[in-house]
């Protein structure tokens, strides 16, 4: 603690850079979170970044290389509490949608025979994949009620809520017609809420991208798909999109 | 009880001068073939030829989310006290007799005071309708409403037949009486037995009510529940859209810059795995078939026992919503012993092959 705020730590992986740059758009919050907090490092929106001792890391992205391997243990090794920051770091992000196999087979499509000198890269995995992870935040990008919901609860001292419930709660509190019933190949009842329903609040179905919510019947929706006429094929391709790593294997097998 | 007539083409005059100081709620179109309730700025929006609205009228009273008041460390500040004046019109019969158990439920033990406060000041329109495939009010005996409703509409060719439920729905008649007329005759009366016989053999979903509490008692362990849980996508969706479901969670928000909290509430779904989660992360009913006993205990056999009616007023909408077909119809049903005709059991079927 600096003046009794808590250190705080922003860092990117692979990623859109989506959620640090949501941080930086909490325009009205702004001033309330830098007052509140010590923000030790944060490189998109401030350039004196100190890498100490810090009470929360907030790690955006995906790991996709052997660089930032050593990156995030180093970060762990200075925070008390790392947070999943975003879809990549919590589940891998649309980049962790294909097997090692297939991951071998783009690497050499898109690089050819390039050798790597930099770094090496890596099939892309989720944070906790390599360290220790406390608390969760997906979101594509994340929320910003959710984020600053979060980040109070942490600064106060109150553990952080999770947010076990499905995308089709909030569809079902915004009233919108079901388009899972009406034939659309709708992802709400499998992925965490979080987004408001935006895409259905737009009758376009959910793709997912919040992630998978705990304990999606993933199997059931699949038949229930299929006796709409989807093929397999293309339910699996859309379901392992924003699965990552954990559930693509697991959907590979439904 | 008064009656007394409107001409349908005067509706809108009506209700245009009795909501000069109150919202005014009633059925709109969404989408192709849907409805909700909605706040109109002119009656003409309103599409009176509905069926069921997605939410019931509960989301009126008390929104799927909101602030019930700030809390700080020894005071605590009131937010959301819902005075505005409403006028709900269009309501069906299922839904003022979801109304009256709400009543009834929030003033049971104790009284919910957001309910209370936004519910007396919410006038209520009953409006006569039309029975579709999922319509069961005519098995739960909510089919006709005789109280719940300040005024209620009943269409008979080209007139309303307006029965005057409480004294503030006979003030609304008298603020424009020259639009009604006095004289109902026996022809009107005949017409309207005639329209409710007619009404009466139009459904087309009937369930056994009354075996419901018994066959859930010896049913309880029936391979059934099991069925169900296998399809069930655990979305909620069938709390959330239930004129009966009333419960709800309550956060704790705290805010950045002040010593205070906001404490919200929003509407909890049994179906969900969090809903019986509890401190400590254990949960009492993690299994999807657990959850699904409760929702049809709750629906078919508990509120049975302890008020001599199903907490089911027949409405449809899970029959309507729920995506793998589960549904007091269904479920009934099957508990019943039919062989039922939703992706639940077929999916079942090949699940347990
Ligand atoms: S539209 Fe999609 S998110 Fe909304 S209730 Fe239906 S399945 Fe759920
Ligand atoms: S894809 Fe799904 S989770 Fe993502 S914003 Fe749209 S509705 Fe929300
Ligand atoms: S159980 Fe179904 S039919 Fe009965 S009141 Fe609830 S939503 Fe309506
Ligand atoms: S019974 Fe149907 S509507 Fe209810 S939680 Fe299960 S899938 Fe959703």
């Amino acid at each position: 603690m600096n003046n009794g705020k808590p250190k705080i730590g922003i860092y990117e992986l692979t990623g859109c850079a989506g959620d640090a740059l949501l941080i930086v758009d909490c325009e009205m919050e702004l001033l309330d979170i830098f007052t509140a907090a010590d923000i030790q490092s944060f490189a998109m929106a401030k350039s004196d970044n100190i890498d100490g001792e810090l009470d929360v890391a907030l790690v955006e992205g995906s790991v996709t290389t052997e660089k930032e391997i050593s990156e995030l243990k180093d970060i762990r090794e200075r925070a008390k509490i790392v947070v999943a920051f975003g879809n990549c770091a919590a589940h891998g992000g649309i980049q962790a949608r294909f097997d090692d196999k297939e991951w071998q087979e783009n690497l050499k499509k898109v690089y050819g025979n390039q050798k790597f000198t930099h770094t090496k890269p890596v099939r892309s995995k989720p944070i906790d994949e390599f360290v220790k992870v406390d608390f969760y935040l997906p979101g594509c990008p994340v929320s910003k009620e959710q984020f600053l919901h979060f980040l109070t609860r942490m600064l106060k001292g109150n553990p952080p809520e999770h947010y076990p419930t499905p995308v089709c709660v909030t569809c079902k509190y915004n009233e919108n017609d079901c388009l899972l019933n009406n034939g659309k190949l709708c992802l709400g009842p499998l992925t965490a809420d979080g987004c408001g329903s935006v895409c259905p609040n737009h009758n376009i179905p959910c793709f997912g991208c919040w992630g998978p919510v705990e304990n999606a019947n993933a199997i059931a929706e699949l038949h229930l798909l299929k006796e709409k006429g989807f093929s397999v094929e293309e339910i699996k391709k859309r379901m392992a999109n924003f699965a990552g790593t954990k559930l693509a294997d697991a959907i590979k097998q439904l | 009880m008064r009656i007394v007539k409107l001409k349908q083409d005067r509706l809108n005059s009506f209700l245009e001068a009795v909501s000069t100081d109150s919202e005014l709620w009633g059925p709109v179109k969404k989408g192709a073939d849907k409805h909700r309730f909605k706040i109109v700025d002119n009656p003409a929006e309103f599409d009176l030829d509905y069926t069921r609205t997605i939410l019931p009228p509960k989301k009126i009273f008390l929104p799927p989310r909101f602030n019930m008041f700030k809390a700080m460390p020894t005071a605590y500040e009131e937010e959301t006290m819902d005075p505005t004046k409403k006028i709900l019109f269009g309501v069906h019969p299922c839904d003022i007799h979801g109304i009256l158990i709400m009543d009834q439920f929030y003033t049971q033990t104790y009284n919910d005071p957001y309910y209370i406060r936004s519910r007396e000041n919410t006038i209520i329109l009953g409006h006569s309708c039309w029975p579709d495939e999922h319509c069961l009010c005519h098995s739960t005996g909510t089919d006709v409403a005789n109280e719940g409703y300040d005024l209620f509409f009943t269409a008979l060719n080209d007139e309303y037949l307006v029965w005057i439920g409480s004294s503030k729905g006979d003030d609304l008649v008298r603020i424009v009486p020259e639009l009604f007329n006095e004289d109902l005759s026996d022809r009107d009366i005949q017409n309207y037995i005639r329209w409710r016989e007619d009404r009466s053999k139009a459904f087309k979903a009937e369930i056994n009510f009354k075996a419901m509490p018994d066959f859930m008692e010896l049913k309880y362990r029936d391979a059934v529940w099991e069925n169900l849980s296998h399809a069930c996508l655990a979305c909620g969706s069938c709390s959330n859209v239930c004129p009966t479901c009333t419960c709800y969670n309550v956060n704790d928000k705290p805010r950045l810059s002040e010593n205070a909290s906001d404490i919200a509430r929003c509407w909890d779904a049994c179906t969900l795995e969090s809903y019986s989660e509890v401190a400590g992360g254990e949960n009492f009913r993690e299994s999807r078939s657990e959850r699904l006993k409760l929702y049809y205990t709750h629906k078919l056999q508990a509120f049975i026992s302890k008020y001599g009616k199903p907490a089911c007023v027949g409405c449809g909408r899970c029959a309507a919503t729920c995506p793998v077909g589960i549904n007091v119809k269904t479920v009934a049903g099957a508990l019943d012993g039919e062989e039922v005709d939703a992706f639940w059991s077929r999916y079942a079927t090949e699940v347990t092959k």
